[in-house]
């Protein structure tokens, strides 16, 4: 008797472990009971905070189809990662911004859905996103909008040490020494050093290329005399003139953007999204930001990155329909509208983007003027996207910056690299 | 109990047929049937009772180690995740990671020679805590108790941002009173970009993280000491460091054992106060330890398989390390 009593109490302890266990498996799972849910992937870093503007699609969209929208906020800086961990875990979002120099890398996987058929012709985008999100003729990403950079400067600080808008590269140099000279306590123009988009104008502004192809192999130009002198004249503003500050030499965008708020900065090369959200931070910076194209060596322009992002599907959605009805949504002209409205960025559609062109806002104009005739795109390749991930450019600069290597060293390092990567499967 | 028997003998037919038979005719009266059933149940008891235990650790544990080392013998990449097909490459990741100079010259040293420093700060420091603790009145123990459990309660992630703030290389507080102090001049310096200053500041979180989890342990440890063992050294005219060394250490030695070896795991595999400092996600070569290297490898450059090598290799230093630990510290069998 003794034994079967002892027994229902062991028998009953090891049946409760191996319910706790179950239930502890089972945990997850567990859907919405009614209607659909779609989930989205937005990303956020320098432009206004989107919420609302989500919140108010998210409920148009439920009065169309039934069905929930859940959006999610990426950091544009982890966003790569937590992209490719998500392909890797098969946890992908039903509908996902991506930006335009990714949509190749994770088309080229297998991860996202040829939009071809849905979209249709492609007249209607700008030219240049369109052509982003294509892949061996498949349309991947549907464009969505496109930004671009230009420099972002102080014009109260401009007007009290009568500094004119730069147009050379050498006048650029100027208007910092000058800032330098009299502001105490201003870096007159930082030089981030964890960040790619700030130096590419000085890369391709001195001619040369980042990666071209010929007979089926890629070659880097970071190694040509024209990138050298261009990146001496980019680093030496830090490393020669004690134009940045120290700290910048480890800085990504955010953090230029957030010491350009603070005050702490008197030109920055910066997208056309960021003032708006620079005046959301601070709104006693009304009035005293102005932007102007990033000139060439000697007059001109500059060519900036022509960025921009896409919206796509990915290959494991549950309700590929419903998603491109969600992108259908974003895309129309209302919506485009008060994205670009809210934001600042440009509508990825040609007709769309009009106003923008003719506008005369000097927070508009200079960006457009940049779009319009220097915007450029990165190599055309799905592998440029590992160079991204694996920091070459920000390596380079970083060893210069911080005095680990020369120009002609960190150069030479990260073309080689970069010839290493792109030539690796193609 | 006929049954059992027979089909034994059939899988078996070379076992000795004696002994079963003994055992069981041997029984008494209370019959085979039951008894044998009782000593089976006796016997899957634990097993049933470890199932769930067991269950968790192979799905946590086992099986996603197995998952790495498969991995890490192939050249894995973004296309391969979805295609799910995978190219067998045998030891070529090892061959590659073992021969780059990468590793024997930036992401070794910087794992080993940080957790060494922050291995040794941690204890040193969590054990004088525990002993000043060991000193205070039960209201004071309490109160300082409280107030080092904030410093561990603190996620890892929200701590390093804290401690960049404080080092932020332009405007932080360590740059102010630096500057003030005049050991740093007007042009400031990026203590990020530099490899041994980065990694002190890295140290200085972590053990800041690490140091209440040994102080409380040992504290506990210090607790069961005898009170008669200090003051027979006392009487002895043994002095306080002479005390430590002879009464307290080989008493609580399982107890440093346990935190030292802790310690170091921890300290080997640090990845967010590393990854979250400035340059330290790749951006700056010098600063990279082998979690980092392994997942910017992984992650960011799409070798998984690659990636994968290295967190084996990790594993496996960790694995020697712990066995030289617990058999250095305990060569005298304390541990049987």
């Amino acid at each position: 008797m003794a034994c079967t009593r002892a027994r229902r109490p062991q028998a009953a302890a090891a049946a409760a472990a191996l319910a706790l266990l179950a239930t502890a498996c089972g945990g997850s799972g567990g859907g919405s009971g009614g209607g659909e849910t779609l989930d989205v992937w937005i990303m956020e870093g320098t432009h206004p905070d989107a919420t609302a503007y989500f919140d108010r699609v998210a409920a148009d969209f439920r009065e169309q189809t039934g069905a929930r929208v859940n959006v999610e906020f990426v950091p544009w800086a982890d966003a790569h990662d937590k992209f490719t961990t998500a392909i890797a875990g098969n946890t992908l979002p039903d509908v996902a911004e991506v930006g335009t120099t990714w949509t190749p890398e994770f088309a080229g996987a297998g991860a996202l859905m040829d939009v071809s058929g849905r979209v249709g012709s492609t007249d209607a985008y700008v030219p240049g996103l369109a052509e982003a999100g294509t892949v061996d003729g498949a349309l991947y990403g549907v464009p969505w909008y496109a930004g671009v950079r230009s420099v972002i400067y102080r014009t109260d600080v401009f007007e009290d040490l009568g500094i004119e808008q730069p147009t050379t590269w050498k006048e650029l140099r100027e208007a910092a020494l000058t800032v330098s000279e009299e502001r105490d306590g201003m870096t007159a123009f930082p030089v981030p050093g964890d960040a790619v988009y700030q130096t590419l104008p000085f890369v391709w502004g001195s001619g040369a290329d980042l990666a071209t192809r010929s007979d089926g192999s890629w070659t880097s130009g970071l190694d040509s005399p024209e990138a050298r002198k261009g990146i001496s004249f980019y680093t030496g503003l830090a490393t020669e003139d004690g134009l940045s500050s120290a700290g910048a030499a480890t800085w990504m965008e955010t953090d230029l953007q957030d010491n350009f708020i603070a005050g702490d900065v008197a030109m920055m090369i910066g997208g056309s999204w960021t003032p708006a959200a620079m005046l959301e931070a601070d709104p006693s910076l009304e009035g005293k930001i102005g932007a102007f194209p990033i000139p060439g060596p000697d007059g001109g322009y500059s060519p900036s990155f022509l960025g921009g992002s896409h919206l796509t599907i990915s290959n494991t959605a549950e309700a590929p329909d419903l998603a491109w009805s969600y992108i259908e949504l974003l895309t129309d002209d209302e919506n485009a509208r008060r994205w670009a409205e809210a934001t600042t960025y440009f509508p990825g559609k040609e007709k769309q983007l009009e106003p923008y062109t003719s506008s005369d806002d000097p927070l508009v104009r200079p960006f457009a003027e940049q779009m319009s005739e220097a915007g450029r795109g990165l190599p055309a390749t799905e592998n440029f996207g590992k160079v991204q991930g694996d920091k070459v450019l920000e390596a380079m600069l970083q060893d210069i910056l911080n005095d680990e290597a020369t120009v002609e060293e960190a150069t030479s390092r990260a073309a080689g690299e970069i010839e290493q990567i792109l030539n690796k499967d193609s | 109990m006929a049954d059992s028997l027979s089909t034994r003998q059939a899988e078996d037919p070379g076992a000795p047929v004696g002994a079963p038979a003994a055992r069981g005719t041997g029984a008494p009266t209370g019959g085979g049937r039951p008894r044998l059933s009782a000593r089976t149940r006796r016997r899957a008891l634990p097993w049933t009772l470890l199932a769930p235990g067991l269950a968790v650790i192979g799905i946590l544990l086992l099986y996603p180690i197995g998952r790495v080392v498969w991995l890490s013998v192939q050249d894995y990449g973004l296309d391969n995740v979805v295609s799910g097909r995978s190219d067998f490459i045998g030891l070529d990741n090892y061959a590659r990671l073992l021969g780059d100079r990468y590793l024997w010259t930036v992401a070794l040293p910087n794992t080993a020679v940080f957790a060494v420093v922050a291995v040794a700060g941690t204890v040193a420091f969590g054990t004088l805590v525990a002993l000043l603790l060991n000193t205070l009145s039960r209201f004071a123990r309490t109160a300082v108790l409280s107030c080092i459990m904030v410093a561990w309660a603190m996620p890892a992630v929200s701590g390093t941002y804290v401690w960049v703030w404080i080092f932020d290389v332009d405007d932080g507080l360590v740059r102010r009173v630096l500057q003030t102090a005049g050991v740093v001049g007007p042009e400031g310096y990026n203590w990020f970009a530099e490899r041994s200053a980065f990694y002190a500041i890295a140290a200085l979180n972590v053990i800041h993280h690490g140091f209440p989890f040994v102080a409380v342990t040992v504290l506990a440890g210090l607790m069961t000491i005898p009170r008669e063992l200090h003051e027979a050294a006392l009487l002895d005219g043994a002095g306080a460091w002479q005390r430590f060394r002879n009464v307290t250490v080989p008493t609580i030695r399982p107890v440093f054992a346990v935190v030292t070896i802790l310690s170091t795991i921890w300290d080997f595999k640090v990845f967010a106060q590393v990854y979250l400092m400035p340059g330290g996600s790749g951006g700056n070569r010098d600063v990279l330890n082998l979690g980092v290297w392994s997942y910017v490898r992984s992650f960011a450059n799409q070798s998984y398989g690659l990636g994968s090598a290295i967190a084996v290799l990790l594993t496996l230093m960790l694995l020697s390390i712990t066995v030289v630990y617990l058999r250095t510290l305990f060569r005298d069998e304390e541990l049987r």
